[in-house]
């Protein structure tokens, strides 16, 4: 099935203007659906043509949204916010391997600025980069790396998706329990326009600070917005088994640290549960 | 000792988890040991004589995995024998050969793949990774299994280049 962008809803294009001198990288190409497969897929496609940095694709329903490893993210038409950027954090001005390890970090930390900024409402970060309230989802992120044929050789790009739940959907029963939206948690509308605006316009100045190295800046927001990461019990799949211990904070590469018995395990992928 | 028993007693160690392990054959002694991280140290040398060998630099850093390139194995040699192109990991992180659990695998042994074509995906901070072929040819061999953690360097896929 294909899907063609559509023009931009006048309350988003007002809010994209406003923040216009913000949005630094980003949104120079910005390519709107009303309905869309996945906006990371359209996101990536954009990537091969070549010169798609700061490519921004928004959509009011995703059919076929994914989460990490073949998860679903329910989007259904104006449920949520789902965004997908292209970004190239090999660009970095130096240290580009720990800027392209971090990238996921900071999307966590723009995001949950942003919903702040908009709304007033202080969500928690999970390792890596999951938004939650309490035990509950607020938001996601997937971020796919591909290569890319560009002129001499191949450009890395980083194509960065996010789903951000704001009104009340009828949530399939498995994930139900799990998930929260702004609507529900605020108890209030809330400005979806203004909403996809500021987290593009937050993602922009995080990943400035990025791309110009300013590491600690993200680390420091970071560990500030994540009270889980330190003295949480947690558990994750390991591939000698399930394991579980005590989060002990994140190094400077943002792997999670996790006290196990006399060891410290540095978890660098898979998911952690809360609990043993 | 041959590079063939190195191999399997490095194998041995990572899947029995053992924290050390020490072996005196012919005039070779080997030590294995696991720092506070999980990362394998290998000390091969001749004799009695040589020192247990501090952690890798940059160990802590490899959780759970033979740290690269410490020791040539018996892969290392066949694929140059008969000139493989051999794909290693670029980052540390989990090894998957499917874009997501129950679907099939990108390649298998056997499967004729493109410059650019997908081998698999290594996860490392949550970001999926595609690793792409740099060659034309023909995977021979598959070194790591699916769901499992990889170092900088490993080596993924040997593939046979047309």
């Amino acid at each position: 099935m294909t899907f063609r962008p559509d023009d931009l809803p006048t309350e988003l294009a007002e809010a994209l203007e406003r923040a216009r001198p913000r949005l630094g990288r980003l949104g120079h190409r910005l390519l709107f659906f009303s309905s869309v497969g996945s906006t990371n897929d359209v996101a990536a496609g954009l990537a091969a043509t070549g010169d798609a940095e700061g490519a921004v694709v928004v959509a009011d329903a995703q059919t076929a949204g994914r989460g990490r490893r073949g998860h679903t993210w329910f989007s259904p038409p104006g449920a949520g916010v789902y965004v997908s950027l292209v970004l190239a954090p090999a660009h970095a001005r130096h240290s580009a391997s720990r800027a392209v390890s971090l990238v996921t970090l900071m999307a966590g930390v723009a995001l949950v600025e942003a919903v702040q900024q908009v709304t007033g409402l202080a969500a928690d970060i999970k390792w890596p980069n999951d938004l939650l309230v309490g035990r509950r989802k607020l938001a996601g992120i997937l971020a796919e790396g591909v290569a890319r044929p560009a002129a001499g050789g191949y450009m890395s790009f980083v194509v960065l998706g996010y789903g951000l739940n704001v009104s009340p959907a009828a949530y399939p029963q498995e994930i139900d329990e799990r998930v929260t939206c702004l609507e529900t948690e605020l108890g209030r509308r809330v400005d979806r326009p203004m909403l996809v605006a500021e987290t593009i316009a937050v993602m922009a100045e995080r990943y400035a600070d990025l791309l110009a190295c300013r590491f600690d800046a993200i680390l420091d927001a970071w560990r500030d917005r994540s009270p889980g990461s330190r003295g949480a019990r947690v558990s994750w799949e390991s591939p000698s088994g399930i394991k579980s211990g005590v989060t002990d904070g994140i190094d400077d590469t943002g792997a999670l640290l996790v006290r196990s018995g006399s060891r410290v395990e540095r978890i660098v992928s898979g998911e952690i549960r809360w609990g043993a | 000792m041959d590079l063939d028993q190195l191999k399997q007693i490095l194998e041995l160690v990572r899947e029995h988890e053992l924290a050390e392990f020490e072996v005196e054959h012919d005039g070779l002694r080997l030590k294995i040991r696991k720092d506070a991280t999980g990362a394998l140290a290998v000390t091969p040398g001749a004799g009695a004589a040589v020192p247990a060998a501090p952690p890798v630099a940059g160990a802590a850093a490899t959780p759970a995995a033979i740290t690269p390139a410490a020791v040539p194995t018996a892969a290392d040699i066949a694929d140059s024998e008969i000139e493989l192109a051999v794909v290693k990991s670029p980052i540390v992180g989990t090894f998957y050969r499917s874009s997501e659990p129950g679907s099939a695998a990108f390649v298998e042994i056997g499967s004729t793949v493109k410059k650019g074509q997908v081998l698999c995906i290594i996860e490392a901070m949550k970001l999926m990774n595609e690793i792409d072929s740099e060659y034309d040819g023909e995977i021979v061999n598959i070194h790591v299994e699916n769901g499992q953690p990889v170092q900088y360097g490993e080596r993924l896929f040997a593939i046979r280049t047309k």
